[in-house]
């Protein structure tokens, strides 16, 4: 999967690792903003009142 | 990859084309089960940013926020002239300062959703039992909610808490000082009898001004609640200086 990857970028290897980065950074990001968040809520880890449900 | 360009050499010197497709579909399988791990790692990695996220970078996110929201608080105090009545609970209430759990000052605000409690604050429950504000002057239970981990993590060293521990609610013209005098290490999280304005579980029979602090326990996870009951000592006025109370400054 990853090897896919890395032979389907363009350039030679530095701006291969360049790319490589920019994607992990990228992938980071969204995880951070957007897929963390959604997903938090719907795990048990950080309910902290007491109610009825 | 290197087994099928190994194939295909062999498959060139050797000209037999027997060991060729055995080797592809040997190929085939170890590019299978590459994958696959590969997916594995990814599937590690992810969680592991998951942690990274939920202990620290919710907590960055929140302690900005409620930073922001509490000098926002500080300075409508510091106006002069807010009008009768213009006490606006949307931006907070007031301060807790408790400090056994050595985290300096948490802002209260109304409610307990995760919206609220997200941005790094202290909620007064309004669902299902309302709170008792302490500025109403009147008996009743001020509870309180907060997180154990993560998003500011305000209650997270809420087991440091014992008998005769103070608690000081503090609002714009007066400090409000607590007693610790009951704890319940561990409930069900639909106990809300915990909430009442007479808590029976700590003790109490008669009406009175309580203090009650809940979060989950244990640390890392949701599956009890942790309970924290004070009772009101003395109600100080805020001088000029904002003097703290005598059980801060120690």
């Amino acid at each position: 999967m990853y090897s896919f990857i890395w032979r389907h970028l363009p350039g030679n290897a530095w701006v291969k690792a360049l790319i490589s980065l920019v994607l992990v950074v990228g992938v980071v990001y969204v995880l951070f903003q957007y897929v963390f968040p959604w997903a938090e809520p719907l795990l048990p880890f950080n309910d902290v009142t007491v109610d009825n449900q | 990859m290197a087994a099928t360009t190994d194939g295909t050499a062999e498959q060139t010197d050797m000209s037999g084309p027997a060991p060729a497709p055995r080797r592809r579909g040997m190929g085939r399988i170890a590019m299978a089960v590459s994958v696959f791990g590969e997916l594995l790692i990814t599937a590690g990695l992810i969680l592991g940013l998951f942690v990274v996220y939920s202990l620290w970078w919710t907590n960055v996110l929140a302690d900005r926020k409620a930073d922001q929201q509490g000098d926002k608080v500080r300075d409508t105090w510091t106006q002069k002239d807010t009008g009768p009545g213009a006490l606006d609970t949307r931006e907070g209430i007031g301060f807790l300062h408790v400090p056994a759990m050595k985290n300096g000052e948490v802002l209260v605000e109304k409610g307990t959703s995760s919206k609220i409690l997200n941005d790094g604050v202290a909620g007064y429950y309004t669902d299902p039992v309302k709170s008792a504000l302490p500025t109403s002057g009147k008996k009743g239970n001020f509870s309180l909610a907060a997180h154990r981990d993560g998003h500011g993590a305000k209650f997270h060293n809420i087991d440091k808490l014992k008998k005769g521990d103070p608690i000081v609610f503090e609002t714009k013209d007066k400090w409000y000082v607590y007693k610790v005098y009951a704890v319940l290490p561990e409930t069900s999280k639909y106990n809300v009898k915990v909430l009442s304005a007479v808590p029976k579980e700590s003790g109490k029979k008669k009406a009175g001004h309580y203090i009650t602090l809940t979060t989950c326990t244990p640390v890392f996870t949701s599956r009890y609640r942790y309970v924290v009951w004070g009772e009101l000592v003395r109600v100080d006025a805020v001088n000029n200086e904002r003097t703290p109370p005598k059980e801060l400054s120690s």
